[in-house]
């Protein structure tokens, strides 16, 4: 069974329609990757798989359960839509850390409120969960650091031990170098590369067509809101079928 | 002197009064206020940012009079007689709505300087709504209120001095009633009370901004 179904997904703003008959499902322990000119829907994907937007139809599925119908309200009540965000983990482009709290508090602060609410763990293991991910991210001298007092790729790589810290079964990234030096975008990557060898079910929106094809098991070519074509990324990026795929990769490899 | 400096000194404990009663009702008022601007439900806003137009274009001495006099003039009786200090808290519900409103202009300025960022990391963190104000844009929101408040604040403590247009006995009234029996200096040293209070916030301000600067 997959862990990921997503159904007919249709997503307008006003009279634009952004997403039109999404439907792909994605493999416990896979990496998929999204790649597509701006505009093409990439992002508005990924909020709608986070519950930031809600699309207009279909479904989604987690592990065979549907958590979102778009015909069925009771899928879409305020309370259980908390608790069905947390299958997901999200690494936004412009990292968006709480710039009042340590490198380690923005790891730890939303399991302590869960915690808190649910009880369980203590505060001390889930500080001590906090600095093992930043160790993993390569950042264990960095945990009292505020964000600004860190360099792009280091936030970035807070960005993900926060979201790696309420274990989401499928973690997202919207352009997680998009935002980044060209000279820090190795270090993120290298993150990213090592989840996927620890065989975390990942979702990846990217402009990095070199490292979509060399994580990804699968990649999506989305353009114009609808996907033109996706399957293994070797045959999708060095052999597309589809003329819209062959142009955007081309304009790639000029640039 | 010395007779002269303990009525000034009577007259400043007015302004300080009204300075600290204002500010006590006026911040969660002007919170109020802010959300009531920033409604979804279009009417309230608009009836909202209709009394705020109001308060804001119109001078305070005006509304002073409006408020301590208003009531009289419509029949209604005076409802400050049956308080033992009326005329001061006339000034008091005069200065709370018109600081109110000021101060609800800064809170809805702060509020939507929080980048939309922060509320989606929170939300795809599994934080409630609350959660998110308290934890996440609370102190953010207070880093960036703070200077303009700091300003507004300031310009507080000399107003209460406008108190005295219905007759609060505060320190420039006093001072002018020696003026106006050709005794001058009365009047030129209340600067200097006004100078050492707002010196006062003013390093007040500056410690809480600074207590404020270990986060961008």
């Amino acid at each position: 069974m997959s862990i990921l179904e997503v159904n007919h997904i249709e997503k307008h703003f006003g009279a634009t329609q952004v997403l039109n008959d999404i439907s792909f499902s994605l493999e416990k322990g896979q990496a998929l990757s999204i790649i597509g000119s701006s505009g093409s829907g990439k992002t508005t994907l990924l909020r709608c798989l986070n519950f930031l937007e809600k699309p207009d139809g279909g479904t989604i599925s987690v592990n065979g359960n549907v958590i979102f119908d778009a015909a069925d309200p009771s899928t879409q009540q305020e309370k259980e839509i908390r608790q069905k965000r947390l299958h997901f983990g999200l690494v936004f482009q412009s990292f968006n850390l709480f710039p009042q709290y340590t490198a380690l508090q923005n790891v730890t602060l939303a399991r302590e409120l869960l915690a808190k609410e649910r009880g369980g763990e203590s505060k001390e293991s889930i500080e001590a969960a906090g600095r093992e991910l930043l160790a993993q991210m390569g950042l264990a001298d960095r945990a009292s650091h505020y964000p600004h007092q860190l360099s792009g790729g280091q936030q970035q790589r807070v960005a993900i031990a926060r979201a790696l810290a309420l274990h989401p079964d499928i973690l997202c990234f919207d352009e997680p170098t998009s935002a980044l030096d060209p000279e820090l975008t190795g270090e993120v990557l290298k993150v990213i590369r090592s989840l996927a060898e620890q065989k975390t079910t990942m979702i990846i929106v990217t402009h990095e067509m070199a490292f979509a094809r060399d994580v990804a098991d699968q990649v999506i070519f989305m353009d114009g809101g609808v996907i033109v074509e996706q399957g293994d990324p070797r045959e999708v990026i060095d052999h597309p079928r589809e003329e819209r795929t062959r142009q955007f990769l081309a304009r790639y490899s000029e640039n | 002197m010395s007779v002269i400096l303990g009525r000034l000194c009577e007259g400043f404990l007015i302004n300080c009064q009204l300075f600290g009663l204002t500010l006590l009702f006026s911040i969660p008022l002007g919170l109020l206020i802010c959300f009531g601007s920033m409604s979804r439900f279009k009417p309230l806003a608009w009836l909202v940012k209709t009394f705020v137009w109001i308060i804001r274009g119109t001078p305070l001495m005006l509304q002073l009079l409006v408020i301590f006099l208003g009531p009289g003039l419509l029949n209604w009786g005076n409802p400050w007689a049956s308080v033992g200090n009326g005329r001061l808290w006339a000034a008091v519900v005069a200065f709370v709505i018109n600081y109110a409103c000021y101060f609800s202009e800064i809170y809805r300025g702060g509020i939507e300087a929080v980048p939309r960022g922060q509320y989606e990391a929170g939300e795809v963190l599994g934080m409630t709504k609350s959660q998110i104000f308290f934890k996440v844009t609370l102190l953010q929101l207070i880093k960036r209120i703070v200077p303009p408040m700091g300003n507004e604040i300031i310009t507080l403590v000399k107003d209460t001095s406008l108190a005295r247009i219905i007759s609060n006995k505060e320190i420039i009234m006093t001072a002018n009633e020696y003026a106006s029996k050709g005794l001058i200096w009365p009047l030129f040293s209340t600067a200097i009370f006004f100078l050492v209070f707002v010196g006062i916030l003013t390093l007040l301000f500056g410690w809480f901004e600074r207590k404020l600067d270990y986060f961008r």
